[in-house]
């Protein structure tokens, strides 16, 4: 079996360079001078979703099989991204994300086999239990972090007994009812897409052992990660795959890189995290860097290339690798002789960087060797 | 009075899908009898054609109306593409936040048909049990929680019977997004209130007296066939849901026929 390896889209707009916080393209951040999609020259009709349609065809062809569509309360939103992109890519896979809370399993169910017909099968789930507290609310959800996960636990198990059930599916649980539920056949008849299951909780690793084709995990040290996926596998009841998310900084050289991060963290607005409220993977995340310094940002540096300021730079976790070339490669191929099947990588600005990484790192990925 | 026309495109696969004989040869791309090739169709030649909108219904044997409607909005670029949506599908916030990404992405063309009184046996299967005026009293909070959040960004919160939602409010963005345009129906007097507190536009069937429409709200007939345009027109009747069994040729007619014909003389 190969790997897949994903790139993210910037939901949330994007930035010209790591080091420049200014959201210049798409939706969101000022528009004046220099923003794209839209911009304010007169006339121009164009809009978030042209630049990330870019993004995505800059992504299928530079190596990537897809992308991770990540949704936060500050983003544009996913379905409808993947909805109006689904025509014009080729081999680029969606990977949605979403909350249970959002959306009734039979809807998420008919809209998934739509977009499944649309795309011939390139859609991913990326399920998301919620960050919790204060942005749970604001979302509308009050269902507390532990019933989160049993509630998308049923919600799965409607979603797919809708989607296999031809029309006479019942269920009665704690969160859904439904009676005599099921898809028209050309829509039942498109593949239930992949599902890459997020949460680091005790909660989560335990529902994600019954769903997940994929149990996702933000970048941590490596002895911290090794430790989780072990916890994984003992609640799993046939051995998971594992997949995780990865920003990269490369370069040519390993000062050129570090420079990088060097003029940012000068101009960095300390932004801190993009999902809190009772998040565990936020909470573990901090814990790894709990003794760094904030004049000197190579001591968020847990190991070789393995730097946790990424949060303070932009909206999104906090670990990524920061190298030369071959330096992130190594360190890739280590991930995956940890057990590691599937990345989803990401670099601001993401168009350029997605060409980048694709070609120049990409190629110099060894696979397993343990 | 100016007539706008929305032309309802298919949803569900063609009833019969015909072969060609054997010594014909068969280049026809797999999905030919695909009904989003149909519904995409159907768009665009509302577009060519000069109608002002595409109407995507939901129908148990159909497609998902607004993954549907994303499609179409990024195929064209002046209809309004109007999708019909259930309140128990999704939380008013998400409906919110994926219908906001819409209208940054397509030039704020989006909107909504908001439908109450689905059959009972079709609601359940949906996850739906509400029955009753209940209905009405959800869609009212959905379309509040909506337009809540979708006008005051980070400070609102609601508490109501059925949803909830504390210091919410989309993001700002460079382009503010308009809010969808609300289309509503039916005749009792649960739907003609709702329309009166949320409604741009009341949807009537023939036959339904126009003057049950509250003041305030624009007048829309759904049609099978484009007939009798100017009594409705007279009726105070603006917009018209075509829903006929030839939708690309029902288009074109109107574009072609009907449309000259209502142009005011100048």
């Amino acid at each position: 079996m190969t790997t897949d390896i994903y790139w993210r889209i910037a939901m949330e707009g994007d930035a010209s360079a790591l080091h420049c916080s200014r959201i210049t393209r798409g939706g969101f951040g000022p528009l004046g001078a220099g923003a794209i999609a839209p911009s304010v020259a007169p006339g121009d009709p164009s809009t978030p979703v042209d630049y990330m349609a870019e993004v995505a065809r800059a992504t299928e062809a530079s190596g990537f099989v897809g992308g991770l569509l990540p949704s936060f309360p500050s983003t544009d939103d996913p379905w409808a991204a993947a909805a109006s992109l689904a025509a014009e890519t080729t081999s680029y896979r969606f990977m949605i994300a979403f909350q249970p809370g959002f959306l009734h399993p039979v809807q998420a169910a008919r809209m998934s086999a739509t977009l499944q017909l649309a795309t011939g099968g390139r859609v991913v789930y990326n399920i998301i239990s919620g960050g919790g507290g204060p942005q749970q609310l604001w979302w509308g959800d009050k269902v507390a972090h532990d019933d989160r996960y049993a509630r998308t636990s049923e919600f799965l198990d409607v979603l797919k007994g809708v989607w296999h059930g031809g029309g006479r599916y019942r269920h009665h649980g704690r969160f859904y009812q439904v009676e005599d539920a099921g898809l028209p056949g050309y829509l039942a008849a498109q593949p239930f897409p992949e599902i890459f299951f997020s949460g680091s909780s005790p909660a989560a690793i335990d529902a994600a052992g019954r769903h997940a084709d994929y149990y996702l995990s933000w970048l941590e040290p490596f002895e911290a990660l090794a430790a989780k996926f072990q916890a994984v596998r003992e609640h799993s009841e046939r051995p998971p795959r594992f997949a995780v998310r990865v920003d990269i900084l490369a370069r040519d050289t390993e000062e050129e890189a570090w420079d990088v991060i060097r003029r940012g963290w000068a101009g960095a607005g300390r932004r801190g995290h993009e999902s809190g409220g009772d998040s565990v993977g936020v909470q573990r995340s901090q814990s790894f860097t709990a003794g760094s310094r904030p004049d000197d940002f190579r001591t968020l540096e847990t190991e070789p290339n393995v730097w946790g300021g990424f949060a303070q730079l932009r909206p999104g976790p906090a670990f990524g690798l920061v190298g030369d070339y071959h330096q992130v490669a190594g360190r890739l191929d280590e991930l995956i002789n940890l057990g590691v099947d599937s990345f989803i990588l990401a670099g601001v600005p993401h168009l350029e960087e997605a060409h980048r990484v694709g070609t120049r790192v990409l190629p110099l990925l060894k696979g397993r060797t343990a | 009075m100016t007539a706008h026309f929305h032309l309802t495109v298919p949803v569900a696969p063609p009833a019969v899908v015909t072969d060609l004989p054997a010594f014909v040869t068969d280049v026809r791309p797999s999905d030919h009898a695909s009904p989003q090739r149909g519904a995409a169709q159907a768009a665009a030649v509302a577009e060519l054609a000069g109608l002002g909108g595409a109407f995507v219904p939901f129908r148990p044997d159909g497609l998902d109306p607004l993954v549907t409607a994303a499609g179409l909005l990024r195929r064209t670029s002046r209809v309004q593409v109007t999708a019909e949506l259930h309140p128990a599908t999704a939380t008013p916030v998400y409906a919110a936040k994926l219908s906001a990404s819409l209208q940054r992405f397509h030039a704020n063309r989006l909107a909504w048909l908001l439908t109450v009184d689905l059959e009972p046996a079709v609601a359940r299967a949906h996850g739906d049990f509400l029955t009753g005026p209940d209905r009405y009293a959800r869609a009212s909070e959905f379309l509040t929680v909506a337009r809540g959040v979708w006008n005051q960004g980070g400070s609102f919160s609601y508490e109501g019977r059925f949803f909830q939602v504390l210091d919410g409010g989309l993001p700002d963005s460079r382009s503010a997004p308009r809010f969808p345009r609300i289309y509503l129906s039916g005749t009792s007097p649960e739907a003609l209130a709702l329309s009166a507190e949320h409604a741009d536009v009341h949807l009537l069937q023939p036959g339904d007296d126009p003057a049950l429409v509250p003041a305030h709200v624009a007048r829309g007939v759904v049609l099978s066939v484009a007939e009798d345009v100017d009594r409705y027109l007279r009726a105070g009747v603006s917009e018209f849901f075509l829903d006929g069994t030839d939708p690309v040729a029902d288009a074109l007619r109107v574009g072609e026929y009907l449309l000259p014909e209502l142009v005011p003389a100048s």
